[in-house]
């Protein structure tokens, strides 16, 4: 198990972050769910991340202020960000790494399963 | 003292005189003689006639052979002529004289001035026809009754209204040309309000001579006399048709800016509410994803797919409940009234706007009264108001970066039993100028505002016995408040707004009969 990517998600939404790490559990990676951007920081985490899905909105940090500041703290961790606004001006569409995953909800297990591996590979 | 009958007679307060068994005259005292100028002694046959007034004369000597063929008492009104000229009224007594052996010996008769008592019926029965003629001549319809309720007489107006004559309508037969759907209601009122000596105010249709029911506002008052005890009662029937044909018109125009405003506050939501039922959707896709894989794995995980499916169960009972508190807003015109607590109407519209608010970095402090009484009132309706309010302090506070985009909503009881809701925002605040205008329909500072939302907000919150204001924050923003009677006196609001009925509740009106 020790092996496995760990994904971190983070997310105000209590439903959230009761289902998306049982499917990312069924894709065969270890899962921690936080609910807001503070905890994750917070967590001791931020290290060992291979990944991040990312919630945009939410109360307090934002999911970009997130994305700004673990790069402000080099700390290089590829993000899935997940929106349920179709509001495209706010969508990062880039970041210094290259092309941004962003999935607006609700979004299929195969897109969630495409967008983390293409961030892992990244 | 000794009085010589002669004296006696003249000394009487009349004119006397004395007839013989068929009739003739034989004596008139000094005062008969004084007043008509004739010499004493003059008495002559039937001379006297010429005293009485000509048109008096033929009724007065018919009667005068009646008592004389009755050989009873009796007696006759005529005006008799005073030495100078004029008439006046007398009174004619006339009374046999029967001898000892029961013979008729002749006719004893005296005549009293009664002009003053004649003069005085005159002037009453010409106030009264002046008073009937007052009332045929008054631009209304009025009508009175006896002490009883009894109708006993209308006036020209309301009789060429109902082509009924006077007599018509007596008793309560006036009730045939009141409307069938209210004609039940004014008999019970009427009467009840007769047994209760208070006046009566009610609405109604009255049909009129061409058969067409038209609305009247009548109200009726006792005239009671110095002992207090209700003499007649005095009704007043005023036209009042147009105004209700117009009022009917203004709600269906006020009811369909209602709805428009309604309708403008969904797109306004549009987002907010795709969000609401997003995230439900989302995690039931999420979980149906996890529960397949789950199902299809080797070996097969069934306690995972189990909760997985039991998520999805209360995922789609999420979204369920979204649609069905929209519907609930959105979906309804007519309005009801209903037992409405102001918390639990306002915690549907937060669940609504929430993540709107969310969006717009506004933050939302809920300051709720725990014993808060019920309103009565359109729960719809109060909820939008309560919606408009949210949206104005929101939309009040998007220009704003420099401080944090603060809204508190709070509900509270007052000192005078009402309950008020009040929402304070962070934003712009208010102008003079806004401020005074802002009530009025189609007036808007906002870009993509139609300026009806605080116009018809204001009359629903009118229409439940309340008021809507707005005051500046000592510091930034403004707050918007309303205010509307709790439960026990939203009961009485509520009879009085009902469109018959306030002979109960009302100051009792009377005439005074002087």
């Amino acid at each position: 198990m020790g092996d496995q990517p760990l994904v971190c998600v983070v997310d105000d939404d209590e439903s959230v972050r009761e289902s998306l790490p049982d499917l990312i559990r069924e894709f065969g990676f270890q899962v921690r769910a936080y609910s807001s951007a503070e905890d994750f920081l917070a967590s001791g985490c931020t290290a060992h991340a291979h990944c991040l899905v990312l919630d945009m909105c939410m109360p307090g940090m934002s999911g970009l202020d997130l994305q700004r500041e673990l790069a402000r703290r080099n700390e290089d961790i590829p993000i899935v960000f997940i929106t349920a606004h179709k509001d495209a001006a706010v969508r990062p569409r880039f970041s210094e790494r290259g092309p941004v995953q962003c999935l607006l909800k609700p979004f299929s297990d195969t897109a969630l399963l495409k967008a983390l591996r293409g961030a892992l590979a990244s | 003292m000794k009085i010589e009958p002669g004296q006696v007679i003249d000394a009487l307060p009349g004119l006397i005189w004395t007839a013989l068994p068929e009739g003739n005259v034989d004596f008139f005292n000094q005062r008969w003689c004084e007043y008509t100028g004739v010499a004493t002694g003059d008495v002559g046959d039937h001379g006297w006639q010429r005293w009485i007034h000509g048109d008096d004369l033929p009724g007065f000597l018919e009667r005068w052979r009646k008592i004389l063929a009755s050989r009873e008492l009796g007696g006759m009104e005529a005006r008799l002529r005073r030495f100078d000229g004029a008439y006046r009224w007398f009174l004619f007594r006339v009374h046999p004289s029967i001898d000892a052996s029961q013979r008729l010996a002749g006719w004893y008769g005296i005549a009293v001035d009664i002009d003053d008592r004649r003069r005085e019926e005159e002037v009453l029965r010409a106030s009264e026809r002046e008073l009937r003629q007052l009332f045929d001549y008054v631009p209304g319809m009025i009508a009175v009754a006896d002490s009883k309720g009894q109708h006993e007489y209308a006036n020209k107006r309301c009789c060429d209204y109902t082509d009924r004559t006077v007599e018509g309508g007596r008793g309560l037969g006036f009730l045939e040309d009141i409307h069938p759907d209210e004609r039940e209601l004014v008999r019970s009122e009427w009467l009840r309000c007769v047994a209760l000596e208070q006046s009566m105010v009610i609405e109604h249709r009255l049909k009129r001579f061409d058969g067409v029911y038209r609305w009247f506002h009548v109200l009726v008052e006792p005239l009671i006399d110095d002992r207090g005890q209700i003499v007649r009662w005095y009704g007043l029937l005023t036209d009042i048709d147009d105004r209700k044909q117009t009022e009917a018109a203004l709600g269906t125009v006020r009811s369909e800016l209602t709805h428009m405003a309604r309708v403008a506050s969904l797109g306004a939501l549009t987002a907010s509410i795709a969000h609401e039922v997003n995230q439900p959707l989302s995690g039931i896709i999420t979980n149906a994803g996890t529960c397949l894989r789950m199902l299809t794995s080797n070996p097969a995980n069934i306690e995972g797919a189990r909760d997985t499916a039991q998520r999805m169960i209360r995922d789609s009972h999420r979204a369920s409940d979204v649609i069905s508190r929209l519907r609930a807003l959105f979906g309804k015109d007519e309005v009801t009234a209903e037992l409405v607590n102001l918390n639990e109407a306002a915690q549907d519209v937060i669940s609504l706007l929430l993540s709107e608010l969310q969006r717009s970095h506004v933050i939302l402090r809920r300051e709720f009264a725990t014993d808060l009484p019920p309103v009565l009132g359109d729960r719809i309706q109060l909820q939008q108001v309560i919606l408009n309010l949210l949206l104005n302090a929101s939309d009040a506070m998007s220009a704003v970066d420099d401080r944090p985009r603060k809204l508190v909503i709070r509900t509270e009881r007052d000192a005078e039993n009402r309950v008020r809701l009040t929402v304070q925002d962070a934003g712009m605040g208010l102008e003079q100028t806004t401020a005074e205008r802002m009530f009025d329909a189609f007036y808007t500072t906002k870009r993509d505002g139609m300026g009806i939302g605080l116009s018809i907000s204001r009359s629903i919150i009118e229409s439940h016995r309340g008021q809507l204001w707005a005051t500046a924050n000592d510091g930034p923003g403004a707050t918007f408040s309303f205010s509307i009677p709790a439960l026990a006196d939203a009961k009485v609001a509520a009879n009085e707004g009902t469109a018959s009925r306030s002979a109960g509740a009302g100051p009792r009106h009377v005439l005074r009969a002087s």
